[in-house]
């Protein structure tokens, strides 16, 4: 019998204490061991962990590749799943290989299948695809069923065709054909962090309100806790009210603390969407058990009237080359934002828009408002500057060319008043120019309703040895 | 009183790619209070302060836990060719000098 199986069939219910184990709020970084096997001895029905960013920036997403290094999320992946197969409980990962599109899920599970191989393990795996489908999501611009999710620019084919990756987030719906499936472990695509923590609880008949805000406050492990930390942590569901407690004995989930995670890179602290509905924490109470414990219950539910999907895309920009270079010349200074303007000129006479060559050449001007999205007027009190320059070009030869020309020309450029006449800049290393590497945007973040019928999120099961 | 000298908390993060959220937590009920009634903290103040258009700021209170939450767009998709903060983890400085 299976891992969920034994679960189901266990006679567990909304009467009875669940414990949930949330090992990892971002699988590949390194779960700290310690409060894992802390948590693995406090026996959880079962383990859930997300895999997954979209902060990390468009780069995974678009190229395929994870954000956390291949020995970090092997040695990880095996901590989970040892944990999980000994104990003889569920394991679920959610948003595979930090993106969740095919070529991440497909890596992760490559990870999985090389592990269990090395240590002998055996156990049945479902998988759940996250994948768009491109002529399903073009139907729906055509029905007029989508909608931007903020400043971004409406959906339309050319913008379907030019993504290399497009996922869609599941709810706890996918999770629930995967469970169907009767496996031990269940590996998704791009989902909603929550629905990895929520679906187990759901289909043992717990309130979706519960169950839903125990994993939204969850799914970041610790970080809910004072001081936060990635440590795992576990909470008790029961009717419906759960505790949440660190497996830190130095990190206490306070009711203040646990409030304010609803917060946490939410643009709505009281409001909560998912795929099936909103959740709504304008109810929700936040009562201290002990100094480290904390029982919350209060939220609800609402049902969405029609489901709806976020879906997620990224596109190729082009190829990057990088300058970084300093001055610590009050001359260079004061003229800055001319010199980069004559520079800017001179390199684009080199490369004529007419040749087809078309690139960006962009100034991250450290030490002169840099950091900001916005305007920010300077206070010119700084010391030293970082001219951090990089190029965008159609291929890597363009850009490492771009780059190199604006390295001498920056180097010697002749303003009125200079001193430094051996150079303009600092350079802290040879070569001074980086290739950088691909660039991504983010072409698609938008709202796609959904029907029944629609072939989303397809369950895959079999047996791993 | 400035911000920075009352505030327990002063973070900025993207909520998804598109938006900007900064999260502003006090110490007491008595800070919490004077920040909420401070006209340096209405969405016209704070886009004055960023230079942005005040029909795309929300100051949202959150008083369960003593803090306020104000929500921007993005200036850039994050992550696109030109951003300057992929997590957008450094866009609170200029709110750190504001008279409450």
């Amino acid at each position: 019998m299976s891992a969920i199986a034994r679960l189901l069939d266990s006679g567990l219910g909304p009467s009875r204490r669940l414990r949930v184990l949330a090992a990892s709020g971002q699988l590949g970084y390194g779960i700290p061991e310690r409060a894992f096997r802390a948590g693995l001895a406090r026996k959880p029905h079962f383990i859930g962990c997300d895999m997954g960013s979209i902060d990390v920036g468009p780069y995974y997403l678009g190229s395929g590749q994870l954000a956390t290094s291949e020995r970090i999320t092997r040695r990880d992946l095996r901590l989970v799943l040892h944990g999980a197969l000994a104990a003889d409980v569920p394991l679920i990962i959610g948003t595979a290989g930090t993106a969740g599109a095919a070529p991440h899920l497909e890596r992760t599970l490559g990870l999985i299948r090389s592990i269990a191989m090395e240590d002998g393990l055996t156990f049945r795996l479902a998988t759940i695809q996250a994948d768009m489908p491109r002529e399903l999501l073009k139907r729906r611009i055509s029905e007029n069923r989508t909608r931007p999710l903020g400043p971004i620019e409406p959906l339309s084919e050319p913008i379907v065709d030019r993504a290399s990756n497009i996922v869609a987030q599941m709810g706890v719906g996918a999770f629930l054909r995967a469970i169907d499936e009767a496996p031990d472990v269940i590996v998704a695509g791009r989902a909603c962090d929550t629905a990895v923590f929520a679906a187990l609880p759901q289909r043992l008949g717990y309130p979706v309100a519960a169950a839903m805000h125990m994993a939204k406050i969850i799914e970041c492990t610790s970080l809910c806790c004072v001081p936060g930390g990635r440590d795992a942590i576990l909470a008790t569901l029961s009717g419906d009210r759960f505790v949440v407690e660190s497996m830190n004995p130095g990190q206490a989930a306070t009711p203040l603390s646990v409030a304010a995670h609803s917060l946490y890179e939410q643009a709505d602290p009281l409001t909560v969407h998912e795929p099936e509905g909103t959740l709504h924490l304008e109810g929700a109470r936040f009562e201290a058990l002990d100094d480290r414990r904390t029982t919350v219950y209060g939220a609800m539910f609402e049902p969405a009237s029609v489901p709806t999907v976020k879906v997620e895309g990224a596109e190729w920009c082009g190829e990057r080359a990088v300058l970084a270079a300093g001055s610590a010349d009050p001359r260079v200074m004061e003229n800055v934002d001319a010199i980069v303007e004559s520079v800017r000129a001179t390199v684009q006479e080199f490369f004529p828009a007419e040749d087809g060559a078309d690139f960006q050449l962009i100034f991250h001007m450290y030490g002169h408002g840099g950091v900001s999205l916005f305007p920010r007027v300077m206070d010119g009190n700084t010391s030293e500057l970082l001219f951090l320059v990089e190029c965008i070009a159609e291929d890597k030869d363009q850009a490492h060319a771009v780059i190199s020309v604006t390295k001498q020309y920056l180097l010697h450029h002749g303003f009125p008043g200079r001193l430094s006449t051996g150079g303009n800049i600092a350079f802290p290393f040879t070569p001074a120019e980086l290739p950088g590497g691909t660039a991504y945007r983010f072409s698609i973040h938008h709202l796609v309703e959904s029907d029944p019928s629609d072939e989303l999120f397809g369950v895959q099961a079999g047996e791993v040895h | 009183m400035r911000l920075i000298d009352v505030a327990r908390v002063v973070r900025s993060k993207n909520a998804g790619p598109l938006q900007l959220t900064i999260d502003l937590v006090f110490p007491d009920d008595s800070t919490f209070e004077r920040a909420r009634r401070s006209p340096a903290l209405t969405p016209e103040a704070v886009a004055h302060v960023y230079g942005v258009d005040p029909v795309t700021v929300k100051v949202i209170e959150f008083g369960v836990a003593n803090a306020i939450k104000i929500v921007m767009n993005r200036p850039i998709i994050a992550g696109s060719p030109g951003d300057s903060d992929v997590y957008g983890a450094q866009q609170h400085r200029p709110l750190l000098d504001v008279i409450l």
